[in-house]
Parts: C-alpha cells; structure tokens; sequence
C-alpha cells in the first residue's frame, strides 16, 4: 500500500469517526440509532472502491475496539461487540468492500452523470443493504437467539433509511467522481 | 477524544494485555456453549464484581454499558413474545456477562496497550505482504489527529451556507466536506514520506 493510499484510508476513517459526532436519529421503539455512519460506509466504498475502502471502515473497527467512543453517541470499547446487533458492525466490512468492487467495475469516466448515479446507487443498495442485512441478520439471529424470520422482520424497520442513505451514498460518489476521482486509481 | 481508559490499578489493570484478551475470548466462547441458566448467572454476578473493581464510580460505568444494555434487553424483550421465558433469558445473561467483561478490559487496557497488541498481532501478517504492522499505530493515529479538523472543516461549511443562504443538505454539504479532506491526502503522505517514517517503503 502506498503512502498516499495508507494517509486516504485513514483520512476516510476520519470522515467516518466524524459523522457519528452529528447527532444520531433514533427510530422510536428500537434503540439502534439511524446515523450518518453507516452512511460513511457506503461513501468509502464509492468515493475509495473495494480495497482501500474496506481498509477504512476496518481502521474505525479497530479504534472501537481498542477503547476509542468513535461510533455514533460516543460508544466504543470492546462491550460494543457484545451488542446482538455486533453483526451489523462486522458487516460494514464487507459492505464497503462490495459496494466498492461493484463501484470499480460498474461505474467509469465515459458515463453520463445519470449512468454513474444510478449505478453508484445500486452498488450502495447491493453492498450496503444486501451485504451489510446479510451479516446483521445472521448475527442477530444466532447469538440473540431470535432465529432468522424474527430477526429479518425485527431488521426491516431500518432498510428505508438505508435505501435513502444509498441515495445519498450516490449523488455523493457521483459529486466525488466530478470533483476529485480517487476510484479509476484504485489500490 | 477521550479514551474510555480509566486510571486505577486494580488486579485487572496489571494483568498483561495480552492475556486479557486471551480470557475475553476463551470466556466469550464458553459462555456461547453453556445454556445453563444458573452457570450464566454466576457469570453476570462475577463479571459484574470486576467490572466494579475497575474503580468507575457507579453512575458513570453504568452510563457506559446503557446503550449496549439497552440493545440487549429489547432484543431479549421481542425473543420473549415469541419464545418461552427461559430461551430468551439465556441470551440476555450471555451477552450481559460479554458486555460486562469486555467494558472491564476496555476499561484497564490503555490506548497504547492495545496498539502494541494489535500490532504483534498483525506482525506473522507481514509476511503476506497485506499489512505492515506498523502502519497500524501511523493509520490510527492519523484519524485521530485529523478528526477535530474534519469537524471544524464541516462547521466552516455549514457557516458558509447559512451566510449565502442555503439550503443545508446533506449531498451540498458532504461533498466538499470529502473532497477538501482526501485533497489534503497528497500533502500528508509526501510530508510521510519526506521524514521516512515508513521505512519500509522505498
């Protein structure tokens, strides 16, 4: 990894660690705040792509880990992990390394702008929804024991929310691409 | 930003690291085995005396643990509508007394501790070729130096909105936000690089 691509990364992460300081919305009966983080997610995949990407959203797991109340409300430490949602966390690796990987190989510089809009919105959903409900759900419904109907019903509360987050994930990724393209150089 | 470390020295905070996180896994696979709910109990009841000895005054450690506590035990409450009271009890004592251990080794393990941990453990990953465990410590301390400027950063746009009168939204918001900070990116990595920082790379 080049200098360039380790100070990107961490500088994403720092993006990421940022939007959980504004403040978090939370849906009324289920105490999982809907943040702008798992907003970060989708944006290190398209503004990153897959590797650098990933990297990211892992760099923000670690300070977690490691005892830093980086995550939205100022949680963080390692209890987090203890959360029956922890699958959602584990998740947003692989969600940014999907939507970043789909976002290299769907999206490029010879598209419109509704071209690479729509397809950065579809990379979000894939990655950030398919992806991210498949590690959630399945955590969910092992380690809380609520088997995987519940836990698929108990999580379809939060997926319009993500839906317009990958909205936002898009024109974001597109205004990127116009302004500052860091995808076509991908590590 | 402060670190959730706290100061003490209680048996926990002069264990090794190393062995803490040994314990937390060891303990975190046998409590997913056991679904025994007096055992699990006697879990909840120990962990919750450790995480005592921290030396947290007590509406502060509960501050902490409240959110993760609170996604447990609604997911407890919505397993207890469908299942009998005693399935829905084991996973709320299980993940209570993960909770509660794992807040006690954030709680004694200092910021440094865990870097040089995660770093040995990421060293036999060098030979890969994916990661050179130093990065990790220069990775991790590059987001926490630029995270106050990236909200400074962001305050300084929405400022700018609001005295051209716009509209705050997010997308108007967010893309400079990003582009102004991985601009900064070339900068930071020729000043990396000019002081040899990462000797590894030539």
């Amino acid at each position: 990894m080049s200098t360039r691509d380790l100070v990107l990364t961490a500088l994403f992460a720092a993006i990421i660690v940022a939007l959980g300081l504004l403040p978090p919305i939370s849906l009324g009966f289920i105490p999982v705040p809907i943040t702008a983080q798992s907003l970060g997610v989708m944006m290190a995949g398209v503004v990153l792509g897959a590797r650098r990407g990933a990297i990211a959203v892992l760099i923000v797991l670690v300070l977690v880990a490691i005892g830093l109340p980086v995550l939205s409300g100022g949680r963080g430490g390692l209890a987090i992990f203890a959360s029956p949602t922890a699958g959602f966390l584990i998740g947003w690796i692989f969600a940014a390394f999907v939507t970043g990987y789909l976002s290299e190989r769907l999206v490029n510089h010879q598209q419109s702008g509704l071209v690479q809009t729509v397809s950065f919105f579809l990379t979000a959903m894939a990655g950030g929804i398919v992806v991210l409900y498949a590690f959630g759900i399945t955590y969910l419904a092992t380690v809380a024991g609520l088997g995987f109907t519940k836990a698929f019903v108990g999580s379809m509360a939060f997926i319009p929310g993500d839906v317009i987050k990958a909205f936002v994930a898009a024109l974001l990724g597109r205004a990127v691409m116009v302004g500052y393209p860091l995808l076509p150089s991908r590590a | 930003m402060q670190s959730l470390y706290v100061e003490g020295n209680s048996v926990m905070h002069r264990l090794s690291p190393r062995l803490k996180l040994l314990s937390l896994t060891i303990f975190g696979v046998v409590l997913f085995i056991s679904g025994n709910l007096i055992l699990l109990s006697i879990a909840v009841l120990l962990t919750a005396v450790l995480y005592r000895m921290v030396g947290l005054p007590l509406a502060d450690g509960l501050r902490r643990l409240r959110p993760i506590f609170l996604t447990i035990a609604v997911v407890a409450l919505f397993n207890l509508i469908f299942n009998p009271w005693q399935e829905a009890l084991v996973p709320l004592l299980r993940l209570t007394a993960l909770m509660l251990l794992a807040a006690t080794v954030t709680a004694t393990t200092s910021i440094t501790e865990f870097i040089d941990e995660v770093t040995a453990l990421a060293r036999p990953l060098e030979r890969t070729g994916w990661v050179q465990a130093d990065d990790i410590g220069l990775a991790l301390g590059l987001v926490l130096r630029f995270v106050p400027e990236i909200v400074g950063r962001y305050q300084a746009i929405r400022e700018a909105h609001k005295a051209r009168g716009l509209k705050v939204r997010p997308t108007t918001l967010l893309a400079p936000l990003i582009i102004l900070t991985l601009k900064d990116a070339d900068n930071i990595a020729a000043a990396i690089d000019a002081r040899g920082i990462r000797r590894h790379v030539s």
